[in-house]
């Protein structure tokens, strides 16, 4: 068995090749296509899409709406998690709340993104229910859920599939670290439940959960299947613009398509590397 | 769950609780009532709120246009098993070497590197180099891309079972005779049980509705269940599109059925 | 754990056990030269990987049901189909070439700016045309045929079928759509929230078209991209598109991007209108009960354009001789009756019927007529030739930048 340290360093060697080599290659790789250095049509160095990146603003307002989505996904998903944990820990215990908590988690993106297309657009169900109830006199009474301009169908489909997966895990984070008996402590010694909530579970599961939470958000941020479905073709998530640019019907196209992968790419990369600093220093 | 009531005998529920309950409920089976009306309901248009007429045709011209579908599904089950058998025993013994290395924590920030990008970027930027491998349009080349998000998920996963406990647990076995192989089965391996389960199903689950990764780098030529499912959808055929989505459901449904607990990625 | 990974082995072999590459390495010129025979002798029997769009049941069907089964019982040959087009076959292929590496792609449907992308990077085999026995049946004096986007297809590509590009609309929720480009504006006007531009293949088209119908000179399209006519036109184009936006779907606000949503609004009766790229597409999707059975289809005056799609060879192909059998079954008169059925999928013919033997010529003027697109000879008087492909990828651009992101006046 790999018990000796040379064969351990072996392992991790091999590992880095795959978990860093492979992408940061591709990662040089698209900063010499953006660079006109290789490609298809490549013709030697140019720095013209790099300059072009001065006056074309589609990316960082590609980055501010999936920053928006991300944070609004994450905090309303928290949010309503940590209110069930706190609020509802008799409900959460009975049957059949944690089984049916884990249903969302089968539901691959694609198909939480059809759902709600045909629940909540102008001809969906939700619509023809208010028609018939006479709420709404056709499909343009209907409030526009879905590919509106807030990404409020983009949101509502990430709330609806980490909620339930955030409310497991503080649940399983509020057994584990016996929150429960926690509760009865303080309750003795005089604290009001607010007090314990919010000076000692809500500290005690943020952080706890925080290097998930930062994955999900993460996870939320190069969204792909759901923008596509309940999204506008602008503003566009980040995915979705790369995926844009490199389909568009022009081969030329293809290196400002290379320039804004490697750009999201390092940027998300930053990120991570902040964020998991940041949890690393209070998680552990 | 394990649930352990505070006190002996659960209290009668309130009102707020059934409430509460029954939304969830509510929010939970909606999908799947409304994909299920979708499957069978042919030409259901608005303003009608349920549909004129039912109709199984749908379900029976999947099926019987070829058996590509069975295939594909029996593709993608092999597919997703092999990925996450690969992953979570790597990421086993990776996360044992991270734990012992000089610098947990550069690995540990290193194994978010690909699980950072999109996967379609992440396809995207290393597609020159599966061509390059002559792994193009191979399984072979699905098998890298997706090993590439899933090795560090189950490494960053398993991470927290190498804790000083877990260390001390197996000096322990060997100061007692054990030898590392029996050390590894009879120890380790038990303890670390629910949450090796727990990387195997995540990581099932993440080949498994892997669509724009394993496209990318098959050139479309390893039709899996989810390659097949998108083409539907992209048919523009309500219908058929549920009846696939139900399909795509339905293996997962089977998972957390025989074994709810270990879909969860427990807290660290 | 070693029995394990023994079992794992196993099964990545069984599952890459189709991906073994042939042995032959032919050149393109070694492939070309053979006669049909060899061709015949040496595609028998080979896999052949085909990469197409897959957005219309109908179309899958034909190719799985028919043509999958036909060219294995005729040769032998094991048929793939999988989902790719355009910019990203263009993409894939100019990236195994630059690699070096053979094409896992060995038999592309294509036209206009994939057909020109993929000769600028050299990726496609040819010319192959002359090669095929049916190639004497086709209608090559046709100019909608023989040309695509203003490119003579050189026997680089094989024509396959050909469509004109439709207005759908729904006849029980709008009596009198809009005859011409010229009344659409007022119609839209009065007609708010039931017309979009979808901001794809066949919106471009639609784009096209209109942005010919505005200048009212088609001739000024032909022939190489001409910037002036284009900034003239098109900036006419937006102008007319941007007053018009606050009466569309949405009022104008965004566009759908694909065609299939596009067909599910119209479908739910969202919108009054779609599209279509293949003018007898609305009866199979009546057929299929996908639209209202009073949905009706018809071409705006002065007329849309009209164009044909194609099939190419890969030039890293592992099997082109195979490729290429499949190619001939698929322009065989056979396949192509079949394919012209509107209950199949209404692709109209390349074929020249005047070529076909008589008994042949009849079971295509038999075939069960369209019920509720024109009649072909109706609207061939409105066809319009495909301009250069920069027009379209210039449109696909603009389209973006003066229309979806700029503000709605």
């Amino acid at each position: 068995m790999l018990s000796k340290p040379r064969s351990s360093k072996l392992l991790l060697g091999l590992y880095g090749l795959l978990v860093a080599g492979l992408p940061l290659a591709g990662l040089c790789y698209a900063l010499l296509g953006s660079l006109g250095l290789v490609g298809p049509l490549a013709a030697g160095f140019t720095g013209r899409y790099w300059r072009a990146l001065g006056t074309d603003t589609g990316l960082l307002q590609a980055a501010l709406f999936s920053l928006w989505v991300a944070g609004a996904s994450l905090a309303l998903a928290g949010g309503l998690a940590l209110a069930l944990v706190l609020g509802a820990q008799a409900t959460l215990r009975r049957r059949p709340l944690p089984t049916l908590l884990y249903v969302p988690l089968l539901m691959p993106a694609l198909v939480m993104g059809f759902y709600l297309f045909q629940l909540l657009s102008g001809a969906g169900w939700l619509s023809r229910l208010s028609f018939g109830l006479g709420l709404t006199p056709g499909v343009e009474g209907f409030p526009e859920l879905v590919q509106d301009a807030a990404g409020v169908g983009i949101i509502m489909a990430h709330v609806l599939l980490l909620f339930p997966f955030f409310t497991l895990l503080f649940q399983a984070i509020y057994q584990e670290s016996r929150l429960a008996d926690y509760y009865q402590l303080a309750q003795t010694l005089g604290a009001r439940p607010g007090q314990f909530r919010w000076r000692v579970a809500v500290p005690v599961l943020l952080r706890r959960a925080a290097p998930t939470l930062l994955l999900s958000g993460i996870a939320t941020l190069g969204a792909y299947d759901i923008p596509l479905l309940l999204g506008r073709p602008y503003p566009q998530m980040l995915s979705v613009y790369i995926a844009t640019r490199l389909q568009r019907f022009d081969l030329r196209e293809l290196p400002a398509a290379y320039l804004a992968g490697f750009l999201v790419a390092v940027g998300l990369l930053g990120l991570i590397l902040v964020l998991t600093r940041l949890t690393r220093r209070h998680a552990l | 769950m394990r649930s352990k009531p505070l006190t002996g005998t659960s209290p009668p529920r309130s009102a707020r609780s059934i409430f509460l309950t029954a939304a969830l409920v509510l929010l939970f089976a909606l999908p799947f009532v409304l994909l299920a009306l979708l499957a069978v309901a042919p030409a259901w248009r608005f303003p009608a709120a349920l549909p004129a007429a039912y109709s199984l045709r749908a379900l029976r011209d999947l099926l019987a246009a070829d058996n590509e579908l069975l295939a594909g599904l029996g593709r993608s089950v092999l597919l997703a098993s092999v990925v996450a058998s690969v992953a979570t025993a790597s990421g086993f013994w990776l996360a044992r070497a991270i734990a012992r290395a000089a610098r947990p924590g550069r690995w540990e920030a290193l194994s978010y590197l690909p699980y950072a990008l999109p996967p379609v970027l992440l396809a995207v930027l290393i597609q020159p180099f599966i061509i390059r491998l002559r792994l193009s349009g191979s399984v072979g080349g699905v098998l890298l891309g997706l090993l590439l998000i899933a090795v560090p998920f189950a490494t960053l996963l398993l991470r927290s079972f190498w804790t000083q406990q877990a260390r001390e647990y197996e000096q322990l076995a060997r100061t007692l005779g054990c030898t590392p192989r029996q050390a590894l089965w009879q120890v380790l391996l038990p303890l670390a049980w629910p949450l090796l389960r727990t990387a195997l199903f995540q990581t099932f689950l993440l080949a498994w509705f892997d669509f724009g990764l394993t496209n990318l780098l098959s050139v479309g030529k390893v039709r899996t269940l989810t390659v097949q499912v998108f083409t539907y959808v992209g048919e523009a055929n309500a219908q058929l599109a549920a009846v696939a989505s139900l399909l795509l459901l339905l293996p997962p449904a089977l998972l957390l059925w025989a074994n709810k607990r270990a879909l969860l990625r427990k807290a660290d | 754990m070693k029995k394990i990974s023994f079992l794992l082995l196993t099964a990545a072999a069984l599952l890459s056990g189709c991906g073994s590459a042939s042995n032959k390495a032919h050149t393109p010129q070694q492939t070309l030269a053979q006669t049909w025979p060899q061709i015949e002798a040496a595609g028998r029997g080979q896999p052949v990987s085909m990469q197409m769009w897959m957005g219309d049941p109908l179309i899958n069907q034909y190719m799985s049901t028919y043509v999958k089964p036909e060219v294995k019982r005729r040769f032998g040959v094991d048929l793939q189909i999988s989902a790719a087009q355009g910019a990203g076959l263009a993409q894939t292929l100019a990236a195994e070439k630059e690699a070096g590496q053979p094409s896992q792609a060995d038999l592309v449907w294509i036209n206009g700016e994939t057909f020109y992308q993929l000769r600028q990077v050299d990726a496609l085999l040819g010319p192959f045309v002359e090669k095929l026995p049916n190639a004497r049946l086709l209608d090559l004096q046709n100019p909608f045929i023989n040309t695509d986007f203003q490119q003579p297809i050189a026997g680089m590509e094989c024509p396959w079928g050909n469509v004109q590009m439709t207005f759908i609309y729904d006849s029980a929720r709008v009596p009198n759509p809009p005859r011409s480009f010229a009344a659409l504006p007022a119609f839209v006007k009065a007609h708010p929230g039931q017309f979009t531009i979808p901001n794809e293949f066949t919106g471009m088209t639609l784009l096209k078209s209109w942005m010919i119908a505005l200048s009212g000179d088609p001739k000024l399209f032909q022939g190489k991209f001409d910037e002036a006519v284009y900034k003239k036109w098109s900036g006419e184009l937006w102008k007319q598109i941007n007053a018009s936006r606050p009466y569309f779907w949405k009022q104008g606000q965004t566009f759908p991007e694909q065609l299939a949503p596009l067909h599910q609004l119209f479908a739910n009766g969202e919108v009054a209108f779609t599209f279509s790229n293949n003018d007898a597409e609305v009866d199979n999707k009546v057929n299929q009960g996908v639209f209202p059975a009073t949905a009706r289809a018809y071409v705006p005056l002065p007329g849309t354009i009209q164009n044909s799609h194609y099939l190419g060879v890969v030039q890293g192909s592992q099997h082109p001789e195979a490729a290429l059998l499949v190619i001939n079954f698929l322009i065989s008169p056979e396949a192509q009756l079949k394919k012209m059925d509107p209950n199949v999928w209404g692709d109209h013919t390349v074929l020249d019927l005047a070529a076909l033997p008589a008994a042949q010529r009849q079971q295509f003027e038999q075939l069960p007529s369209r019920r509720y697109a024109p009649r072909r000879a109706s609207i061939q008087g409105l066809a319009l030739l495909e301009p250069d492909p920069e027009y379209m990828t210039r449109l696909f651009k603009d389209f973006r930048t003066y229309v979806i992101e700029a503000p709605v006046q």
